[in-house]
């Protein structure tokens, strides 16, 4: 999964990094408006956290504009917690509102939840077949039995697991599980499919040539 | 307590003058009436008496002239001649037709010569010390009676009943008192709806007042454009209610803004703790968390400063200390303070600093000209110049202190001195500023009985200008147990 996190205060935007990145999500950052429309209009993200006051664009602009292209779901964070302000963000497009100051578990835990709404999971667990994951404890299980699975295994899966019964390109896997630092070789991910295959069994992920990986719903 | 209520006062003292009058109005009326019909047969008595008197045949001389007229006729007058007399009133009074009318005749012994059948029992006989020539009338029970002494020693006497008047009188009586009673009624009716009318905007005023009390502040009376003594008084209620408000959300606004200002550091040491704790990390990432702790911790710290300054700045009239302060003295101790940070970025500083002697808290006035230098070195271009002076002029002594910065958009400029308000909002919270400092120079400058300007045309920098009281050469403040007078010391 990957995260755009906007924020002007350096230590806060830190903070809520250094906390996804610590859950596996892939993090850009943003200190200001202007950037973080760009790099929120330029990739595909699983969900923004946005300020709302920042500099230059501020949270209300930038969103606005945003929603004109994409339709990320966007986590708002602000100081102001009037009821007209708590309006004002999730009429503008967000998709649910923080009040500064939280907690890192509450935002992790609303990020998540975003995110499962996004592609129209109404738990937080998926189901395919005997495999079960649990998205918030970030554990799979194979009928009741956890697997071991490295970081980036998992959130492989996870992705997977979210789009089942539908095709995602290599190009999508990459830029979701991938920030914009990384400059891992995109045939990396042949070697965390076939892993993963080695781990939960070989048909649960089927390969569609020229299109990309697809994780198969059983009859 | 019900008769505290002014609506029953009113109502009290309505009620009871109201009585009186009709009290006092009912009463004469009935007095009136029962003079009138007094008179009316009074005077109906002593006609017929008067007529008793009368030759008996109109047009003849009476056939008893010296029994009618003083002095009394000499020697005996024949009983014959007194018994025809008699007679002859006898039959004038049974001719004449007074209704229930009776007539008694007495002898001068008392006894009683001659009386009509309808006469009542024990008609007293009027006293002989009352004796007198004409005729006198006299109210005895239910009775009307008038008599007249006659010369030789008769009594004559004409009466009535009149009981068929005293029991009109008793109708008229309940008349005026049904009359009365109902119009009493009718008042007090009438008295209680003005007296509502009245009130009534009383009763607006203070429900309105209650809502206000409850917290809606945003209420107003309903005011009829009339300029009765009651809207006259909604209408400075309002006005008060229109300042009180201002005020609440003045306070609510800066209680707003100051708990705004806290979150976000509060919120970069909980996520950051909150983060550092989630596992074990390395020696460099707890200090990297430590160190953006103690960064949110010092700006909540100034904030606070800045705040508690301001809280004793709007609480305090004067400022504590007053003692004789030259402005270009302070003014240059701050820029030696601000010189390092301006030489930083390449600011040069032009200072023209001529003695401008004012009164007042030094702490406080140099904590002005720091925050304008420490403003003007933080908004001005790289490289750029900031002018100092001060000067004495007119009666004040001046600080100007002004910046080749981008200067204050002309929307920004009244607003320069609010409280949290920050022209520049990305580059002021980045570097940790809290949008107070100018709120404090105003807030120490207006206890001082200075003012602040700030002007600025677009682009070419910003200059603020703080004119204080001049204190005068041979010192013409005068200084009292009770605090500080200025004499001579206007513009």
């Amino acid at each position: 999964m990957r995260v755009l996190v906007v924020e002007d205060e350096p230590d806060l935007r830190g903070s809520i990094a250094r906390a996804l990145r610590d859950d596996q999500y892939a993090v850009d950052e943003a200190g200001d408006g202007e950037e973080g429309l760009y790099k929120a209009e330029s990739a595909a993200y699983d969900a923004i956290v946005l300020d709302i006051m920042l500099p230059g664009l501020d949270g209300f602009q930038l969103l606005e504009r945003l929603r004109r292209t994409r339709k990320t779901p966007v986590l708002m964070l602000t100081a102001r917690d009037s009821v007209k302000d708590r309006v004002r963000g999730l009429d503008s497009g967000a998709d649910d509102y923080l009040v500064k100051p939280f907690d890192l578990d509450e935002l992790l835990a609303r990020l998540r939840a975003l995110i499962r709404r996004a592609a129209n999971r109404a738990t937080s667990s998926i189901d395919i077949g005997a495999i079960r994951i649990d998205t918030a404890a970030r554990v799979v299980t194979r009928a009741g039995e956890p697997i071991a699975l490295t970081a980036r295994e998992y959130t492989l899966v996870e992705f997977l697991a979210l789009h089942a019964g539908s095709v995602v390109s290599r190009a999508d896997l990459y830029e979701h599980l991938f920030d914009e630092n990384d400059n891992t070789l995109s045939n990396l991910l042949d070697v965390h499919v076939s892993n993963v295959r080695r781990k939960l069994g070989e048909r649960l992920i089927t390969t569609r040539r020229g299109h990309g990986y697809c994780m198969e719903i059983p009859e | 307590m019900i008769f505290q209520s002014i609506r029953w006062r009113l109502q009290l003292w309505h009620g009871l003058l109201l009585l009186v009058v009709l009290t006092g109005f009912g009463i004469t009326a009935w007095r009136v009436a029962r003079d009138s019909y007094w008179r009316q047969t009074d005077a109906e008595l002593q006609e017929t008496l008067d007529r008793l008197l009368r030759p008996p045949v109109p047009g003849r001389p009476h056939p008893f002239p010296p029994l009618l007229e003083p002095p009394p006729p000499p020697g005996e007058i024949s009983e014959q001649a007194l018994n025809g007399f008699r007679a002859m009133l006898m039959l004038n009074m049974r001719s004449s037709n007074v209704k229930n009318g009776y007539l008694v005749l007495w002898r001068a012994d008392g006894s009683v010569a001659a009386q009509t059948g309808s006469t009542p029992r024990e008609v007293p006989r009027p006293r002989d010390s009352i004796r007198q020539a004409s005729a006198t009338g006299r109210a005895r029970g239910e009775y009307r009676e008038f008599y007249r002494f006659l010369p030789f020693g008769d009594v004559l006497l004409v009466g009535r009943s009149v009981a068929p008047e005293l029991a009109a009188l008793d109708t008229v009586k309940l008349w005026l008192l049904a009359a009365g009673v109902t119009i009493w009624l009718l008042g007090l009716a009438g008295g209680w709806w003005l007296t509502t009318r009245a009130l009534h905007t009383v009763d607006v005023i203070s429900e309105t007042a209650e809502k206000i009390a409850a917290g809606d502040l945003s209420r107003r009376i309903e005011v009829a454009n009339t300029d009765s003594e009651l809207d006259r008084l909604a209408n400075v209620l309002n006005a008060t209610f229109a300042r009180l408000e201002h005020a609440f959300e003045q306070q609510a606004q800066f209680t707003a803004d100051a708990s705004h200002e806290l979150r976000t550091p509060i919120a970069v040491v909980l996520t950051q703790t909150q983060s550092a704790l989630a596992r074990e990390r390395s020696a460099a990432e707890y200090r990297e968390a430590l160190e953006a702790c103690a960064r949110a911790a010092q700006r909540m710290r100034k904030l606070v400063e800045s705040l508690l300054q301001l809280a004793r700045l709007d609480a305090e009239e004067e400022p504590a200390r007053r003692e004789p302060v030259d402005l270009s003295f302070v003014a240059g101790e701050c820029l030696e303070f601000v010189r390092p940070m301006a030489e930083l970025r390449g600011i040069s500083i032009d200072a023209d600093l001529q003695r401008a002697q004012c009164f007042g808290d030094p702490e406080q006035l140099s904590q002005v000209a720091t925050n304008l230098l420490a403003n003007a070195v933080q908004f001005n271009r790289e490289a750029g110049v900031i002018h100092v002076s001060t000067f004495a002029e007119n009666g004040t002594a001046q600080l100007i202190v002004s910046d080749t910065g981008n200067g204050i958009p002309p929307e920004d400029l009244r607003r320069v001195f609010d409280r949290f308000y920050r022209v520049d909002k990305s580059r002021s919270r980045a570097s940790g500023r809290s949008g107070l400092g100018l709120a404090i120079c105003k807030s120490i400058v207006e206890a001082h009985s200075g003012t602040i300007v700030a002007a600025s045309s677009d682009g070419a920098g910003a200059t603020f200008t703080v004119s204080l009281p001049a204190l005068q050469e041979g010192g013409k403040r005068v200084h009292t147990s009770g605090g500080t007078h200025t004499l001579g010391s206007g513009v």
